[in-house]
C-alpha cells in the first residue's frame, strides 16, 4: 500500500549525499554532520570513537526520527583539527583496527579449524578400532 | 599476565569453538562501540542470497500462493562468493539476469496415496549463474532433504519459478546470514554496568556463563572498584543459517563496516574538492548540496572498491589542505 520501500533504509535517494555538514556559527570549531541512510551502527561507532582524541572536546549523535534513516552528529574540537578532519581520522583509525582484527581472526580461525578436524578424525579412528 | 591475552595490548582473537555452523571466539583489546557495530553489521548488513520473486505457474496444494512464496523466501541458499552476484537494482538488465540472480524451479506432483512432502532438495537450479555455488539450497540433514516447503495429497501439484537475488537483512530478514549472534562482555559484572535485581542474593539467583566468567577472571573478594575501567574483551558466538560459513559472516561483516567507513571518508575528503572547484575556494562549506562534480557512485556498492579511499595513498585530499573552519571563522 503506502508503506515506504524498505531499501530506502540504506539506498541513497537520487540527489542525496552520504554526509552533509554545516558549521555551527554560534560555537567555535563546531560542525553538525548529517549522515543519510545510516543508523546507530555508524552513529555510535563514530561519536564514541571521537571521545578518544584529545583535540575533540565534544561529540554526540541523535536520530531525529525513527522512521527516517538518518542521524545527526555534532562535533567540537579545540581548533587544532577541524571537526571534519577529526571524523576522517576516526574513520581511518577504525578501519585500521578492523584490519588488524580481520587478520587475527583469519589466522586463529584456520588454526582452530585444523585442531577441530584433527580431533574429529581421531574420534572417528577410535570408534573404528 | 592474563593467560588469555598473550599478545599484550594488540587487538587479537581467541577461538573457543570453530566448526561449520558455529564460531565462538573472543576479541581482546577492542572497544565496545566497534564490537557492537560489528555485531549489528553481521546481523543486518552482510549480503546473502534468498528467493525474492516467485512466478506461480500451478498451485493446487492446500497452502495459498503467498504462503508458499514466503516459505520459499526463507529457505537458506548458499551464499559463498556472493560478491560475484550484482544487486538487481544496480544491474543493467530489466528485472533479472545471469549476473544478478539465480533461478530455481520447483515442479512437484503427488501421484501416490501417501502424503508427499516437497523439500528444498526438489528445487532445481538453472544453468547460468554468477558462480558454481551461489544459490544452491542449503541441505545439512543426513538424509539430504533440506527444509520442507509444502505437503501434497494425491493429485495436488506445485509448479513455480523462483528468482533468487542478493540482498541484506535490513531489507528483509530472509537475507540474514546468522541464526543468532551471542555477544557479551564483563561476564562477572566487574564494571558494574548491570544492576542485578534480586530477592536475597544476586549471586545465587542469576545464572552465569561459567566458561566466559572464568576466562574473564573472577573478581577477588574486597577488590576495590576501578572507576576508569572500560570493557576490552568481547565474547562472540556466531551461528550460521547455512548460507555462509561462520568465519565468512564475521569477515564479510568486517568488510561491510570498513566499506561504510570508507564511504564516509570518501564523502568528507572527496567533497572537499567539490567545494574547492564548485564554490570558489576557501569558503567554509555550507550544507554541501554540491553535485555534478564527479558524482560518486549512486549505489552503495563500491566505496571500498575505490582503492584510494582508506588506503591512505591516492586521490584523497590531504588533511588540512583547505581552510575549512579556519579563515571563515571569526574566532
Ligand atoms: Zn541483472
Amino acid at each position: 500500500m503506502n508503506a515506504p520501500d524498505r531499501f530506502e533504509l540504506f539506498i541513497l535517494g537520487d540527489d542525496e549525499k552520504k554526509v552533509e555538514w554545516k558549521d555551527e556559527t554560534r560555537i567555535p570549531n563546531t560542525a553538525t554532520f548529517i549522515f543519510n541512510k545510516e543508523d546507530h551502527t555508524l552513529g555510535n561507532l563514530l561519536s564514541v570513537r571521537l571521545h578518544k582524541y584529545d583535540y575533540v572536546t565534544f561529540s554526540a549523535y541523535r536520530v531525529p526520527h525513527p522512521l527516517f534513516a538518518k542521524f545527526e552528529m555534532r562535533v567540537s574540537t579545540d581548533g587544532t583539527v577541524t571537526p571534519k578532519d577529526a571524523i576522517v581520522r576516526a574513520c581511518r583509525d577504525v578501519v585500521q583496527d578492523l584490519e588488524i582484527l580481520s587478520r587475527s581472526f583469519t589466522t586463529e580461525w584456520l588454526g582452530k579449524r585444523i585442531v577441530h578436524e584433527g580431533e574429529e578424525e581421531r574420534l572417528r579412528r577410535e570408534r573404528e578400532v | 599476565m592474563d593467560p588469555y591475552d598473550v599478545e599484550g595490548g594488540a587487538i587479537n582473537v581467541r577461538f573457543l569453538e570453530a566448526d561449520s555452523v558455529r564460531g565462538k571466539f573472543l576479541i581482546q583489546n577492542f572497544d565496545l562501540a566497534t564490537a557492537n557495530s560489528l555485531r549489528r553489521v553481521m546481523l543486518s548488513e552482510v549480503p546473502t542470497m534468498a528467493i525474492d520473486v516467485v512466478e506461480v505457474q500451478n498451485n493446487t496444494s492446500v497452502l495459498a500462493d503467498e504462503f508458499i512464496c514466503h516459505r520459499l523466501g526463507l529457505i537458506p541458499l548458499n551464499s559463498k562468493n556472493v560478491d560475484d552476484v550484482l544487486y538487481s537494482r544496480d544491474c543493467e538488465c530489466d528485472g533479472y539476469c545471469d549476473q544478478c540472480s539465480v533461478i530455481l524451479t520447483l515442479d512437484a506432483k503427488c501421484t501416490g496415496d501417501e502424503v508427499m512432502k516437497v523439500y528444498a532438495r526438489d528445487l532445481v537450479v538453472s544453468e547460468g549463474r554468477p558462480n558454481d555455488e551461489v544459490g544452491t539450497p542449503v541441505i545439512t540433514d543426513p538424509d539430504g532433504l533440506g527444509s520442507v516447503i509444502v505437503k501434497l495429497r494425491k493429485g495436488q501439484a506445485v509448479k513455480m519459478k523462483c528468482i533468487a537475488k542478493k540482498g541484506i537483512a535490513k531489507e528483509h530478514a530472509k537475507w540474514a546470514p546468522s541464526a543468532a549472534i551471542g555477544f557479551e562482555y564483563d561476564p562477572n559484572n566487574k564494571l558494574r554496568h548491570l544492576d542485578y535485581w534480586y530477592e536475597e542474593d544476586a549471586k545465587k539467583e542469576w545464572p552465569i556463563d561459567e566458561e566466559n566468567s572464568n576466562i574473564d577472571g573472577l573478581p577477588q573478594d574486597g577488590e576495590p572498584f576501578d572507576f576508569d575501567a572500560v570493557p576490552n574483551r568481547f565474547f562472540f558466538d556466531v551461528e550460521t543459517v547455512g548460507g555462509l560459513e561462520p568465519d565468512q559472516i564475521v569477515l564479510q561483516g568486517i568488510k561491510v563496516l570498513q566499506q561504510k567507513l570508507a564511504s564516509v571518508i570518501q564523502e568528507l575528503t572527496g567533497a572537499e574538492d567539490t567545494n574547492m572547484d564548485g564554490f570558489g575556494g576557501g569558503q567554509s562549506p555550507q550544507m554541501n548540496g554540491g553535485q555534478g562534480y564527479g558524482a560518486p557512485d549512486p549505489g552503495y556498492t563500491t566505496p571500498y572498491g575505490n582503492a584510494s579511499v582508506w588506503g591512505g595513498a591516492g586521490g584523497a585530499t590531504p588533511f588540512g589542505a583547505t581552510p575549512y573552519g579556519g579563515s571563515g571563522n571569526p574566532w
